[in-house]
């Protein structure tokens, strides 16, 4: 390959026949430069995630960018996979519609089950062995969240190091939990490819600024391992990471059913006590319930969708507890 | 009829919302056996037995039957996720979280781990916890029950109810979060019965299961005066190697006239999968190899690698 050539190739990683007429596509675009490292983006495994759809747009423009004026920039490969879900994307559905399963509990697959199992095994088979896989999630319909990685503690060594550079303002380390075994992070982990789980904004939504601050973070990433020539200029990271971990995060579950009607904005400073919302009644006047921070820290979750049955979480608010050397 | 709220809680709009149970029979203590189903709002067949044995039981209580007597409380729960079953939902209709993956729950945490968590303290300390399910809506399951990792004593048990089949099976990561899962932790004996198909009533499945339910309260001795038979019908036992799974090969339209509970001979037709758009036979389905057919599909449009159908070899 002749060192200035930048190849840019959409093609299917699995099709199958759908029960009348159509067939199913699992798309992706691959940007081959030279022989360094490969990398890849997952988005859209759950079908109301659009975060991670617009920086793979993103993504593409600054690569096809790339092409034009400066080919030999990209020293490896990169995989974009905006739309692990189609079905789910197509439909506005969280999960697999029909299969009624969340794609990110059904991997690592397997070649001759039903649709989910098969759409897990191909996006591990073509994932195995990546320099760096980033899967985002963009929580769900019901909570928006600050630009956050979140990393089992059982891969933290390896990959805290490079959550550090993703230019986002939250690692969230969590303990290793069973049923979490069936996601994507989980098993490229375990065989060695390193995946990073980004969660951010909203879900059906899109927030453009997160998503620049993302791409900032991947392109930074992707330098310094060496898929980008050392030249290629970047802006310079911007946002460094809070560490949260579960001695440090307070939860807020709803007290009472109702509407929740919010009094702050989101991603602030709170005190210990401030009020960060109400819970009121559209079937009478006054508040049945004022919802208040329980420490000095940062909202950095809150409730999208005002309906809350008792227990909803309403926000999350996280003590500060530093950020890492 | 004795029945209490085993959970009150405020709704938004509507009134406020309870799950409902009975507890039937001698109040000492904790009930010896509690019935379960429902977790899915979809699966009316575990719903629709388990209300029938409430009332029938009531009338135990009653004294509508001289001859029967409730030595030991029983507890039951037609339908945990009530929302659902009332509006033909799989899940948890507010939210869609599946409340079968919440367990064991927690008093201060979501809604559905709120339930969750009432629901297992409710139940764990019985010696004998049952928890009915109607797999979902497009595959029909036999009349069964399902054993995960079990006991010795479990796989003894298991015969009591009189069911045709016996399945052994074991737990994957993500049944960690289920109510069987939960249950393990504490003593006594677990099963899980899988009756016919979400969505509808199959009645003969549901018949079959009553009976099984009241023969399992008879020999237990939870229900005296029970006259069963030593084998209502062989319980057969199948692992999971004893299953032969027949997937599509290609996606269109399965059409099968197939019963299930019956035997069927290697070479068997089963049924045929169709183009959906021109109509033509795609695939004749024949079955592999003998056995007792113990699943089949029934929403019949299909992608590649969908089940068809399950048949237990001896």
């Amino acid at each position: 390959m002749p060192e200035s050539s930048l190849s840019i190739t959409t093609s299917c990683i699995l099709s199958l026949e759908m029960p009348y007429s159509e067939r199913l596509c699992i798309r992706r675009t691959v940007y081959r430069g030279g022989n360094g490292p490969r990398v890849a983006i997952v988005a859209g495994i759950h079908g109301d995630e659009l975060e991670g759809l617009y920086v793979c747009q993103l993504l593409a423009d600054w690569l096809e960018r790339m092409a034009r004026e400066n080919p030999a920039g990209l020293t490896g490969t990169v995989e974009l996979y905006p739309a692990m879900n189609p079905l789910g994307l197509d439909t506005l559905t969280r999960a697999i519609p029909v299969f009624d399963t969340d794609l990110n509990r059904n991997f690592p697959g397997s070649p001759s089950g039903d649709l989910p199992k098969r759409i897990a095994h191909a996006a591990i088979g073509n994932l195995s062995g990546a320099a760096l896989v980033i899967d985002i999630h963009a929580s769900n319909i019901y909570l928006r969240e600050i630009p956050q990685v979140r990393i089992n503690t059982d891969f933290a060594d390896r990959l805290v190091p490079l959550a550090q550079r993703l230019n986002l303002d939250l690692i969230w380390l969590h303990g290793a939990m069973t049923v979490l075994e069936a996601t994507v992070a989980h098993s490229l982990n375990s065989v060695g490819t390193p995946c990073l789980v980004v969660e951010m904004g909203v879900g059906m939504r899109i927030t453009p600024d997160y998503c620049r601050q993302l791409m900032t973070g991947i392109l930074t990433l992707w330098k310094d391992l060496g898929v980008l020539a050392p030249d290629v200029e970047l802006p310079s990271l911007n946002h460094l990471p809070l560490i949260a971990d579960d001695s440090n995060v307070h939860y807020l579950n709803a007290p009472t059913s109702g509407l929740f009607v919010p009094v702050i904005e989101h991603w602030t400073d709170v005190r210990k006590g401030q009020l960060l919302g109400n819970i009121v009644s559209p079937l009478q006047g006054g508040i049945l319930a004022e919802v208040r921070s329980p420490v000095d820290g940062i909202l950095f979750t809150l409730r999208e969708y005002p309906l809350v049955y008792e227990g909803s979480l309403m926000a999350r608010v996280m003590a500060r507890k530093g950020r890492l050397a | 009829m004795s029945s209490r709220d085993l959970v009150l809680m405020t709704a938004p709009l509507r009134e406020d919302f309870t799950i409902p149970c009975h507890e039937i029979g001698p109040a000492a203590g904790n009930p010896a056996v509690s019935f379960v189903s429902g977790l899915h709002g979809d699966e009316i067949n575990g719903i629709y037995i388990l209300a029938r044995l409430a009332d029938f039981l009531t009338a135990v209580e009653e004294g509508a039957y001289p001859k029967l007597r409730l030595a030991q409380r029983v507890l039951i729960i037609p339908a945990v996720n009530v929302l659902g079953a009332n509006t033909l939902r799989r899940a948890w209709p507010f939210d869609q979280s599946d409340q079968n993956r919440m367990f064991p729950g927690n008093q201060m945490g979501e809604t559905t781990q709120r339930i969750a968590y009432t629901v297992l303290e409710a139940t764990k300390k019985s010696a004998y916890r049952v928890d009915l399910h109607g797999s979902n809506l497009y595959f029909e399951e036999l009349p069964q029950v399902r054993l995960y990792d079990p006991t010795p004593e479990e796989r003894e048990t298991a015969r009591l109810f009189g069911l045709p089949a016996i399945m052994e099976r074991s737990v994957s990561p993500v049944f960690t979060t289920t109510l069987m899962y939960s249950w393990k932790y504490w003593p006594g004996q677990s099963f899980l019965l899988q009756v016919g198909q979400a969505g509808s009533i199959q009645l003969p499945h549901c018949q079959q299961v009553f009976r099984g339910l009241v023969a399992f309260l008879g020999r237990i001795g939870v229900l005296e005066g029970v006259e069963v038979a030593e084998a209502d019908q062989e319980a057969l036992y199948f692992t999971r190697e004893c299953s032969v799974r027949i997937y599509a090969d290609r996606a269109g339209m399965f059409v099968s006239d197939k019963t299930l509970g019956g035997w069927v001979s290697k070479g068997q037709e089963l049924g045929y999968i169709y183009d959906s758009f021109n109509g033509a036979v795609r695939t004749r389905v024949t079955a592999p190899a003998a056995g007792l057919l113990t699943g089949i599909r029934r929403q019949p449009m299909l992608f590649e690698g969908d089940l068809l159908v399950r048949i237990c070899t001896r």
